[in-house]
């Protein structure tokens, strides 16, 4: 059917690469381009354009930046001895979302996973361990996820780290905040009162 | 579609879009299966933490029209088996382990054996932490419950009773006698290929209280990694990071593989 219209077939399906896009939903997003006027088609368009072109890696903590250092590993108001290690830069955005952490970031690009062949040498292992012997942070909070990878690669962390003498800590794990106790699965409230403290 | 119902243990899951899962799991009566879970991602309280690697579940699904995938309907969580998150070597094993009965054992058949020599594993595993030992006993147990055990005690060609020193070939599938012996053949002596033997003679699925020395495990965990090799279909990507973990230890008078 959209054959005939190559154009709209062609839009379609680069709307389908996205992750969570099926072809239905691909199609409808294209029949509201189609009805938006030509200058919200063409902001778009150099959006995304200019994402790929002005947007990399910061070259110290692999957080994505426009400029390199990024501003965060720039700031002179951070806690240069406080590291905290993530999977992706989705994390960290999410730990300053929450404006509870005011040390510096090390996104690792993601998480050993055994079962999908995914070990140090895929992460940026490597540049942490340079970042840790350069002797100026004092504590390193991995904030991982807390899935089978992300364990995973808290433990290898830990085992890497310990030797040179930085403290190593891990984010706490317990009941979300709201939520009401009886609703919460076992491995959950098992962890949280492992995870107790005094009052 | 009557709804099924089944004790399990989740091997993986994928991502699959925003919010949904893809779980392979391995059942005692219906082996290997795969299942739709939607919705797994994003909301915790259809499937909370059931649906992560190693754990214990019971699970509902249908069957799904005009597709091979299952669609999961409901998951019990019976054991998280939170342990193996604690110990890295553990963890390894555990999906190397699961990786080996995915690979060897795929989709159609009942494997009730393989089902309680894996829920053993990983039981052992979860409160016992990895070792050397257990690697060997899950590959040696995975030659024989997939029909593939090398000859240890006598001859793979002939027959014939072995020397104190015997050589062993992935190739010939077994032990050689120096008249049998081939190019590339292990040496190997026979106290190992001995305690080999009584190894794979106990219960496929008890793990706990086997200490092997330095020799045994120095000589049998590499011929039983090989051994095992010469029978999978394809790479198992969790044996680089077990083997980074842990290597396999030296064998003794620099033996290579054949």
């Amino acid at each position: 059917m959209l054959d005939s219209i190559p154009s709209f077939a062609r839009l379609v399906a680069e709307l389908a690469k996205f992750p969570g896009i099926g072809k239905k939903t691909a199609t409808r997003l294209a029949f509201f381009l189609l009805r938006q006027p030509r200058a919200e088609a063409e902001a778009l368009a150099g959006a995304i354009l200019e994402l790929k072109e002005k947007i990399g890696f910061c070259s110290r903590c692999f957080h994505i930046t426009e400029s390199d250092p990024c501003p965060i590993c720039t700031d002179p108001g951070r806690d240069e001895g406080l590291l905290c290690v993530v999977e992706q830069p989705q994390d960290l955005i999410a730990i300053e979302r929450s404006r509870s952490f005011r040390g510096r970031y090390h996104v690792l690009q993601g998480a050993l996973s055994p079962l999908d062949g995914i070990g140090p040498d895929q992460l940026r292992f490597s540049e942490l361990l340079q970042r840790l012997k350069g002797g100026a942070v004092r504590e390193l909070l991995v904030a991982t996820n807390f899935t089978v990878e992300g364990d995973a690669t808290a433990l290898y962390l830990a085992g890497q780290v310990r030797p040179l003498g930085i403290r190593v800590t891990r984010l706490a794990h317990g009941i979300p905040t709201g939520s009401d106790l009886e609703f919460v699965d076992d491995a959950t409230v098992n962890r949280a009162v492992e995870g107790r403290r005094d009052l | 579609m009557h709804p099924q119902k089944s004790e399990a243990i989740i091997l993986q899951h994928i991502d699959y879009g925003e919010s949904d899962r893809i779980v392979t799991f391995f059942t005692p009566e219906q082996g290997l299966l795969k299942g739709f879970a939607r919705g797994a991602r994003k909301s915790r309280k259809r499937f909370g933490a059931a649906l992560e690697p190693f754990s214990g579940v019971r699970l509902i699904w249908r069957q799904r029209p005009n597709s091979s995938l299952l669609n999961l309907q409901e998951a019990e969580l019976l054991d998280l088996r939170d342990g193996l998150r604690r110990d890295l070597k553990a963890l390894a094993l555990a999906a190397y382990g699961c990786e080996l009965v995915a690979a060897l054992f795929g989709e159609g058949g009942a494997h009730p054996e393989v089902y309680a020599m894996l829920k053993s594993l990983l039981d052992q595993l979860n409160v016992d932490g990895g070792c050397a030992e257990y690697r060997l006993l899950l590959e040696l147990r995975l030659l024989r419950l997939s029909g593939h055990e090398p000859h240890l005690l006598h001859c793979a060609v002939c027959g014939g009773a072995l020397p104190e020193q015997v050589h062993f070939s992935v190739e010939q599938d077994g032990s050689l006698c120096p008249a049998c012996r081939v190019p590339g053949a292990r040496p190997v002596s026979l106290a190992t290929l001995g305690s080999l033997a009584r190894c794979r003679e106990t219960p496929a699925d008890r793990f706990a209280g086997f200490h092997l020395g330095a020799t045994t495990l120095g000589e049998g965990a590499p011929l039983c990694t090989a051994a095992l090799d010469a029978q999978l279909p394809r790479r198992i990507k969790s044996r680089e990071f077990l083997d980074r973990l842990e290597p396999l230890p030296p064998a003794p008078g620099g033996a290579g593989h054949s």
